[in-house]
């Protein structure tokens, strides 16, 4: 794939082609205490941030917003699948465990199936988010048409 | 800094002078209010809709939060401010999630106090078609379940997101909420 804009490739990186079993590279984020409790994201409820209030409530840490890790996922499939991912998509998660403050998430996608649509195929990829020790966070899976 | 033996420092996770600590303190002590739980604040049927400008600004913030430079995103820009941006659809789009994050706004009824204990556990979202950034978009939410798993009591929701000038649907989604 050789069209890019402002140096993103404008398909992303998977192409009619890509076998099922292909595992998308992900992304990889530590949770920040200062993101999670920015204003746009938890300020307004204290388990997001601040570890007194986290703990009366009999949280280990302050917990990410499950949305932040929807977040990540969506931003590893923009790389694979570019302006693909943006019309006609669909995510489906569910968010299994906490993220505490300070782990380091990592995303994760395998191709699960391609189904044959216009052109091309709307594929289906299993996504998913762990911590460094390999506990599940956030579990679900993508639709995105390629070459369609 | 200890305030108390059995609980974390308000300071354990970032650096923090006494200043700091108070004004987090304060500042948490003011969030407390009296408020029901999500699962009786809302009845099946409920529907909540507001606007939402999103402005280049607002796009920027959401995107350094998650820590996503993607530059499609950009109709802001340091030393320039407001540009057209670009993407593969033109000038720059939202990202892909954003709105997704903002249903929160809308479902818990924003004019009562925040219903403690709630958690965000599943949402189905479709991403039908590309948002502009300085789009206006109704975020509408309708209750459509409320349901009992594993002794857990969830409230489901059903969401469109729709341009307030041509009606287009960018974006639909059911989310469920675990309640206390």
């Amino acid at each position: 794939m050789t069209d890019t804009l402002l140096g993103r490739p404008v398909q992303g990186l998977v192409t009619r082609d890509t076998p099922v079993g292909h595992t998308l590279v992900g992304v990889k984020k530590k949770a920040a205490i200062q993101l999670m409790g920015s204003r746009l994201w938890g300020r307004f409820n204290p388990n997001h941030w601040d570890p007194v209030y986290a703990a009366q409530t009999g949280l280990a840490a302050p917990i990410q917003t499950g949305e932040m890790s929807s977040a990540y996922i969506a931003e590893m499939c923009v790389n694979h699948f570019g302006a693909n991912f943006l019309r006609g998509a669909r995510v489906v998660c569910k968010y299994v465990g906490s993220t505490l403050a300070n782990e380091v998430i990592t995303t994760h996608g395998v191709v699960r199936e391609k189904t044959p649509k216009g052109n091309g195929y709307r594929f289906t990829v299993d996504v998913w988010a762990e911590n460094e020790a390999g506990d599940k966070k956030t579990v679900g899976w993508v639709e995105v048409d390629v070459g369609v | 800094m200890t305030e108390n033996k059995t609980l974390p420092a308000t300071d354990a996770l970032m650096p923090m002078t006494e200043i700091q600590v108070r004004q987090v303190r304060d500042f948490v002590d003011s969030l407390a209010e009296e408020s029901q739980t999500y699962w009786d604040m809302v009845a099946i049927g409920d529907e909540l809709s507001r606007e939402l400008h999103i402005t280049p600004e607002l796009v920027i913030l959401y995107a350094d939060a998650v820590e996503d430079y993607n530059p499609w995103y950009e109709g802001w820009k340091m030393n320039t401010w407001k540009i057209p941006g670009e993407s593969p659809f033109g000038p720059a789009v939202v990202p892909p999630l954003l709105v997704s994050h903002f249903v929160l706004s809308v479902q818990f009824d924003h004019t009562k106090p925040f219903a403690v204990g709630s958690i965000h556990t599943f949402h189905d979202s479709e991403i039908l078609e590309p948002i502009p950034v300085g789009a206006t978009v109704r975020i509408t939410t309708r209750a459509i379940d409320k349901f009992i798993k594993r002794e857990r009591r969830y409230v489901r929701h059903e969401v469109h997101v729709t341009d307030v000038t041509s009606g287009r649907l960018y974006f639909r989604e059911v989310r469920d909420i675990l309640s206390l």
